[in-house]
């Protein structure tokens, strides 16, 4: 790049992965909630949340058999987590086949070294950044082909949403000499 | 009538405001003789047009005269652009005694079924009427909002959302693109709609218009403040000063301009003699006094340099409240 004279290593760090699959059966959320552990049975909304300690990992169950699966730090453990509980309802009676893993969403934290100035930003950056100060002191940055958006904040940090972790590790990278260009300091 | 034959279509220059001119004074203006309907040339006295129709009105009409005796054929004058032109006509109020039954009410009732859409858009440019009149916008800000309101609608984008948060948030983006925005509190003030749905709106219309909107600065907000709290015109002029130093050495990062614009007019009120507490500054902007309080301790840093050369100091910059 010509902003920098070597690559510069920048931390992206993993915050969540949301993940969803199906076991591929019916399942009767009545019996998960009496006979499992560590799970809340919601029955207004027709779902059972399983907290799974190891990958710490949030799952939602549904009672067609679709599950959610939130709160992982990386793909691998969310495809861990996600079969760890297909094993726990396994384990509780049901005929059980792990299909169709899916990674939905992942959010990403990474911090520029260098303050960034967002009205600069802004208006390089017109129809795909939305900076509105009154409603949220963050930049809203587009990045259509890559279907990622992230916010921009003044301290350099920047909260990446992608819909797998190397989109969002280019959208980084895309969006790195922008941001670069409107940055404070020297 | 031979008059018509000097009437040519290949005239050398033709008449800006009538086409036919006198043959032998092509230069001279016609006048017009209306009681007999005739165009006279003024220099010789040719009668060049005849049987002119006058367009000018059959009556006079004053606006303290009684509905009745108004004798014009036609209704308001239409807003087209905003209405879609209804061309459809009524039958009239009866005016002889055999139109009311014995109740004295009248036997015919004249049901006006306007379609839901309009009476949608009505209720919605009568509620930005309201809303505008109670901040007192000029009548252009709010044509602009209810061209938006109607570009909005008729997109349908929003339908889901309530016509007022739709309408609070055409407001707001019409008093931006004028170049006078009104921040979002101060919208809430005078509507019913949450700021966070107002936002939201916001966000959706200019997504749904592809539109956008330059970015607020504090200058937009001096005059306005200042001229709540009765601040004098030189205490203003430091106050934008102020922040406008402050925003460009980029000492308040992250920070709404409205708080930086509120600690401003603070610091400058403090150096002057008409002093405001940061209570009454929060009132006026809409910012609670601890972000006041945040702003100013960023900008006391460097006090010194962000007033103007030309200020007058009541109370030395030393001397200025440290929070």
């Amino acid at each position: 790049m010509e902003a920098e004279s070597e690559p510069l290593p920048l931390d992206i760090l993993i915050t969540n992965v949301v993940c969803v699959f199906r076991v591929r059966c019916h399942l009767d959320l009545r019996h998960i909630a009496l006979k499992g552990a560590n799970v809340m049975y919601k029955r207004d909304e027709g779902k059972v949340v399983m907290k799974l300690r190891r990958p710490r990992v949030t799952a939602t169950i549904w009672s067609s058999g679709k599950i959610i699966s939130t709160g992982a730090t990386s793909e691998d453990e969310a495809k861990i987590g996600a079969r760890k509980c297909a094993r726990c309802l396994q384990k509780l009676g049901f005929q059980v086949r792990f299909g169709a893993f899916r990674v939905v969403n992942v959010l990403a934290v990474c911090s520029m070294p260098f303050e960034i100035r967002l009205p600069d930003f802004t208006k390089q950056q017109r129809p795909l950044a939305s900076y509105e100060p009154e409603l949220h002191p963050a930049v809203n940055f587009k990045i259509k082909p890559l279907t990622a958006s992230m916010q921009i904040f003044s301290t350099g940090s920047i909260t990446i949403t992608a819909s797998n972790v190397a989109r969002a590790a280019q959208a980084v990278e895309h969006v790195y000499p922008l941001v670069f260009a409107s940055r404070k300091g020297t | 009538m031979a008059a018509t034959a000097a009437v040519t279509v290949s005239a050398p220059r033709p008449h800006p405001i009538t086409k036919i001119h006198c043959p032998s004074h092509p230069e001279a203006v016609l006048v017009e003789d209306y009681r007999a309907g005739d165009m006279i040339c003024p220099e010789c006295g040719l009668v060049v047009g005849d049987r002119m129709i006058d367009v000018g009105s059959e009556w006079r009409t004053f606006s303290n005269d009684h509905v009745g005796k108004d004798p014009s054929r036609v209704g308001d004058a239409q807003n087209p652009l905003l209405n879609g032109g209804d061309l459809s006509t009524v039958i009239g109020k009866g005016t002889g005694a055999a139109s009311f039954d014995e109740f004295g009410n009248s036997k015919y009732q004249n049901r006006r079924a306007m379609t839901s859409q309009d009476r949608a858009m009505l209720t919605a440019f009568r509620e930005i009427n309201t809303m505008a009149d109670r901040i007192n916008l000029p009548r252009n800000i709010v044509d602009r909002t209810n061209n938006l309101f109607k570009q909005v609608y008729e997109q349908r984008c929003l339908k889901g959302r309530s016509n007022d948060a739709i309408a609070s948030a055409c407001l707001y983006i019409a008093c931006r693109q004028e170049g006078v925005p009104r921040t979002f509190k101060e919208i809430c003030a005078v509507s019913r709609i949450s700021k966070k749905e107002i936002g939201r709106c916001f966000k959706l219309i200019l997504k749904a218009l592809e539109t956008s909107v330059d970015l607020i600065t504090t200058g937009d907000f001096m005059s306005r403040f200042c001229s709540n709290l009765g601040l004098p015109k030189a205490v203003q002029i430091a106050a934008t000063h102020i922040a406008r130093c402050a925003v460009d050495l980029d000492l308040v990062p992250g920070r709404s301009p409205i708080s930086v614009a509120a600690a401003a007019i603070y610091m400058a009120s403090q150096a002057s003699a008409d002093k405001r507490t940061q209570k009454e500054i929060g009132d006026i902007a809409g910012v609670a006094d601890v972000t006041i309080r945040q702003s100013y301790r960023l900008l006391y840093f460097k006090a010194a340099e962000l007033f103007p050369p030309d200020f007058k100091f009541d109370t030395p910059v030393d001397k200025l409240p440290q929070l």
